[in-house]
């Protein structure tokens, strides 16, 4: 095979999945190239300028612990930062920041450029090079060949992009960007069983023509807090967001254009987010509600230009300029880009491993929206997954997975690969069984050993983490040790707010699971000279693994409990049809799914519990005999 | 080695009566709740060896039966694992008291073929045994399966429902004021899900009420006799059971100890249980008999107050009577073979309170002896005997209701803390999973679409 230039790991798609797969396989220490149809629009943010919140900001977290790079950038670049659910427990809480969208593909593209075995090529993959089961290299449209061991497609919305708005469509990956439609069929033609998805975006406004003091101002948090753990602070200037409201004169004209609305008309097949609805679906589905609350976000620091947060709709461009008008505070407002939707395939991603790898293709992985996903920290995480994986394929190492039960990067992956996708699939933290394990403010605990084990977590990173264990150590005895004594000045206040009865004395880290008591208050009961070392973040780190311990390990005793044979794995070699007892229809199901686990083979739909039953004497007898280890 | 961590317990031979019934006990609690119920810490057995034992209630240290027991050591046991198998008596109620003692002892019921499927995994059997085991299963879990569709999907799972959706509703309440903070939701009235868990607390424990008549009705009932003493308690005992087990005297407190009997009345089996009289300033051993009375009284599952209807009612009969005011009971007012009997004066309601079935009986003449069958059966009048093989499931849905009640009760107590919702909603998602183990699974999917139909989601 003659290729006009050969790399170990090819990367397609620059947007958020391709640049952490390709930022991790180069500095895996493999050769990486990374493709992209315009390199100005590298880490371009499609939708919302925004990056976190619930679930997303958890990803965010566990992607930087890892050694993934969207936590650093975007804390280069956030112009608001928010921590949301403060008023929550600490496994809810998640950061999220607004981005400066054009700082944000600097930044980005700058990162990418200082690591070293990363290569940014220009260019429209069309086809796929592959051999027998491997894949060997892809074909661009300008004739080149680039041959690869290993190859990370993260093409989102571009891989056969429709754009509608009204009774308008044509292919595109983003507006004013085109499709990749040979690419698309080439996919098909390899055997990939593909759906189609929908996502829409609302329109972008022309600041400067708001009536700004119409709106109510959503200021950023005082002390922002970061995303990687890396960053100490966030020094840029931060700016506010403002909520506005739609009305019925609103709705009204919605309603009486429905017809116009290629949601409604049908021209539109693909399955649209249910938790992102256009603005023509919350209308309709909630007729009862008077009001629609919008955000208006700004788009960064250099540009007049605002973001319409949930008035995302694909109604005639027009009609839209007409809609915005009719909202107080915009009658004089100018759309300067309309909003649209967009249809694009997916592959079913029930074909692929826990590492991401197809199985019909030895090399290729997968990641982003090609696997139904939505968000771009959904599409990181995969994509960070996926270069691990294709770095660690070329260089002949073992593929390295995360479980469920130590990662939403773990529950992610088992939900996409076990019960594939009906619509757009993002985080939620009521995914995770596990959720108060997974916390944001732990994920270095939990991953960052792991990203240092595949060599992406550099030593300064490495010493830093250390340090804060240390600490963390310090902070736990400092709990143990010091105690609230009926003697001391503070404990007829701290019983007041607890409304409990005290003792005559008790541990501070006892104190710390009475009702209301905050970090705040425990740090201002701990002795002045050790308090001075304590740092409010580790306190608050250490008083949420305490509340949490007691309701993990019962919670842990009760799935374990009813799962208790879910981590049994299942041989990729197991034949359900074996099995002998099962009927037609199950073994189908379950060859399809190919479930790795038994607490897979559970989630499987239409599974009985007599199929079970059968599936787990059958499985445990198998692994017996064959003396294979158990986990 | 596969890692069971909680201790199993199952009948091993078949429901029903028989001469002997085999329960086998299998996890590492199973040496400790074998000396449980032989009331002895220092009980040694040797490995393989059957040994007689009298097994002791130990909640009211009752012999429950003279059994042969026999320890199995970990790994040399059917399962791999510490095993006890305890030989009883073929009564189904003296079996049903000896698994009850050991499902309080921490155990839980086995799951069908579950004993068969650790034994797989801790490799002590091959796989051609397997295959054999498996073919026991398939009839356990076809059965299971018919009861499924006869049972379970009509009638438990369309009388859980209700309550699924209420503990739904309330998950997805609080679920979307989590995921969904930015979102313009209304607000959370803590109140609303007060009062939602109340009633979700009160229909799931009616419903566990519901399971316990089913599981009398299969396995009998605890009938205790009790009375202040000399009114002809262990009399009417031994003309119930049909021969002379209590020893019966002139002599007020005779009956020292408690005495069990099983009996069958009409196809439904009994557990008879003869108490001391019940009296104050009384030497020392009888007044251990008197509470064991008391605990008897506490445990049965109906008492008949024995009431000597030729005297007046005295202190003593009217302590009595208070005692089991909230307890199920029937008052047989005996001795209506003498002269003095006299019913009517009893029939005030301040004396016995309106609700209580008064039998005149006569121990001595059999009189009025059907009367008193038929109220003890009463509440089975309207029931039919189910088959044998619902033991199991029902008794797995009780403990899964119990458990899901217990789940509702530490959420309510948080919500009473102002916990946040997070910790609240442990206990719910437990709940949601004991309830999901009887009716089959509600996935996540299905509480996020159950979030975006009932909220406009969409930041």
């Amino acid at each position: 095979m003659i290729c006009d230039e050969f790399f170990d790991v090819v990367v397609i798609g620059a947007g958020h999945a391709g640049c952490e797969a390709a930022s991790a396989a180069a500095r895996l220490g493999v050769s990486t190239a990374l493709l992209t149809l315009n390199l100005d629009l590298i880490g371009q943010m499609s939708c919302n300028p925004a990056i976190g919140g619930i679930g997303k900001g958890h990803l965010v977290r566990e992607i930087d612990a890892l050694g993934g790079i969207m936590g650093r950038v975007i804390d280069r670049t956030g112009i608001q930062f928010r921590l949301l659910n403060r008023s929550r427990g600490p496994a809810v809480q998640a950061p999220r920041a607004q981005a400066d969208r054009a700082l944000y593909r600097v930044e980005m593209r700058r990162t990418l450029e200082a690591t070293p075995n990363l290569n940014l090529r220009q260019g429209l993959v069309t086809n796929l090079i592959v051999k027998g089961n491997r894949v060997r290299g892809v074909e661009l449209q300008d004739g080149r060949r680039i041959g690869a061991t290993a190859i990370v497609i993260a093409t989102g919305t571009f891989l056969n992009g429709r754009i509608h708005t009204g009774r308008q469509s044509y292919e595109g990956g983003r507006a004013g960007e085109p499709a990749a439609v040979e690419f698309a069929e080439a996919l098909k033609r390899l055997g990939f069983r593909v759906g189609r998805l929908k996502t829409g975006t609302p329109p972008r406004l022309d600041g400067r023509t708001v009536d700004w003091d119409a709106f109510e101002p959503q200021p950023p948090d005082e002390h922002a807090v970061p995303f990687s753990f890396a960053t100490d602070e966030i020094q840029q200037r931060q700016l506010n967001c403002h909520l506005a409201y739609t009305t019925e004169s609103v709705h009204q004209a919605i309603r009486e254009n429905l017809h116009e609305s290629p949601l409604y008309s049908g021209k539109i097949t693909g399955v649209g987010p249910r938790y992102c609805p256009s603005i023509e679906d919350k209308v309709v589905k909630f007729p009862d509600k008077t009001r629609h609350q919008l955000f208006i976000e700004p788009e960064g620091y250099a540009t007049n230009e605002v973001y319409l947060n949930g008035f995302s709709t694909s109604l005639p461009a027009q009609l839209q300029q007409e809609l915005i008008s009719l909202i107080p505070g915009f009658e004089r407002t100018q759309v300067i880009r309309p909003g649209y939707a967009i249809e694009y395939d997916f592959v079913d991603p029930r074909e692929l491993s826990p590492f991401l790898e197809t199985a019909r293709l030895k090399g290729l992985f997968l990641a982003g929206q090609i696997n139904g996903t939505t968000g771009y920290e959904e599409a990181a995480c995969q994509g960070l997954l996926a270069g691990i994986n294709a770095a660690l394929t070329a260089a002949g190492r073992p593929p390295f997975r995360l479980d469920r039960r130590e990662s939403y990067i773990g529950v992610l992956v088992d939900d996409l690969i076990t019960n594939g996708v009906d619509e757009p699939y993002r985080m939620f933290t009521s995914r995770s069984e596990y959720r108060l394990a997974l916390r944001h403010d732990n994920a270095d605990d939990r991953l960052e050993p792991k990203g240092r084990d595949l060599g992406l977590v550099g030593d300064s990173d490495w010493e830093r983490f250390n340090q804060r264990r240390a600490r963390l150590a310090r902070v736990r005895t400092a709990l143990r040790e010091n105690r609230l004594r009926r003697s001391d000045e503070q404990y007829s206040h701290c019983r007041d707010l607890t409304g409990q009865e005290l003792g005559d004395s008790l541990t501070l880290a006892e104190l710390a699971l009475r009702p209301n008591i905050n970090a705040r208050i425990v740090m201002g009961l701990i002795p002045a000279d050790v308090r001075m070392e304590i740092q409010m973040g580790d306190l608050e780190t250490s008083l949420a693994d305490h509340l949490y311990a007691g309701y993990l390990d019962t919670q842990a005793a009760t799935i374990r409990r009813l799962n208790q044979h879910d981590s049994l794995s299942i041989p990729a070699a197991f034949s359900f049809r074996a099995v002998g007892s099962l009927s037609h229809e199950i073994v189908e199901r379950l060859e399809r799914a190919r479930p790795e686990s038994f607490g897979q083979a559970r989630q499987v739909p239409g599974m009985t519990p007599a199929a079970l039953s059968n599936l787990l004497v059958h499985l445990s007898a198998a692994q017996r005999s064959v003396g294979s280890p158990r986990t | 080695m596969h890692f069971h961590t909680d201790t199993i317990v199952a009948l091993s031979t078949p429901p029903g009566r028989s001469g002997i019934g085999v329960i086998r006990v299998s996890g590492p609690e199973s040496l400790r709740i074998l000396r449980l119920l032989a009331a002895s810490d220092s009980f040694n057995p040797q490995p393989n060896l059957l040994t007689l034992r009298s097994l002791i209630d130990p909640s009211t240290g009752d012999v429950l039966d003279q059994a042969l027991v026999c320890y199995f050591k970990a790994p040399h046991s059917f399962t791999g694992e510490d095993l006890v198998e305890l030989h009883c008596h073929g009564s189904p109620v003296l079996l049903r008291a000896v698994i009850d003692v050991v499902l309080k002892a921490d155990a839980r019921l086995a799951e069908p073929g579950e004993f068969s499927l650790r034994a797989v995994s801790n490799g002590r059997l091959r796989l051609t045994e397997a295959e054999a085991i498996r073919d026991l299963i398939d009839a356990q879990t076809d059965a299971a399966l018919r009861q499924a569709t006869r049972q379970l999907k009509g009638e438990i799972s369309d009388t859980l429902q209700p309550a699924k959706d209420e503990l739904l509703k309330v998950i997805v309440r609080l679920e979307s004021s989590l995921e969904f903070v930015e979102d313009d939701l209304p607000a959370l009235e803590s109140q609303d899900i007060w009062e939602a868990l109340k009633r979700l607390r009160s229909a799931l424990s009616k419903l566990a009420d519901t399971f316990t008549q089913g599981k009398l009705l299969r396995d009998g009932l605890k009938v205790a006799l009790i009375g202040r003493p000399n009114v002809g308690k262990s009399s009417l005992f031994n003309r119930l059971l049909g021969h002379s087990r209590a020893i019966v005297t002139e002599i007020p407190g005779t009956t020292r100890d408690t005495i069990t009997e099983a009996i069958g009345l009409d196809g439904v089996p009994l557990l008879l249980i003869d108490t001391a009289g019940v009296r104050t300033s009384v030497d020392e051993i009888e007044a251990i008999g008197v509470e064991r009375t008391r605990r008897a009284a506490a445990d049965a599952d109906l008492l008949i107050v024995v009431i000597d209807g030729s005297e007046p009612l005295n202190q003593e009969d009217q302590n009595v009577l208070s005692e089991v005011a909230q307890a199920k009971h029937i008052v047989a007012l005996n001795k209506s073979d003498l002269p003095t009997f006299s019913v009517t004066s009893f029939k005030n309601p301040s004396v016995v309170g309106e609700l209580s079935m008064i039998i005149p009986v006569s121990a001595k003449t059999e009189a009025g002896l059907e009367s008193l069958r038929a109220a003890i059966l009463q509440p089975f009048a309207n029931g039919s005997a189910q088959g044998e093989s619902l033991l199991i499931t029902n008794a797995r849905h009780h403990d899964l209701l119990v458990r899901a009640i217990a789940a509702l009760d530490s959420s309510e107590r948080l919500l009473g803390q102002r916990a946040s919702e997070e910790l609240i909603l442990v206990g719910l998602h437990d709940a949601l999973r004991y309830l999901d183990e009887i009716t089959g699974e509600t996935t996540t999917e299905e509480i996020l679409g159950q979030i975006f139909s009932t909220f406009c989601i969409g930041k």
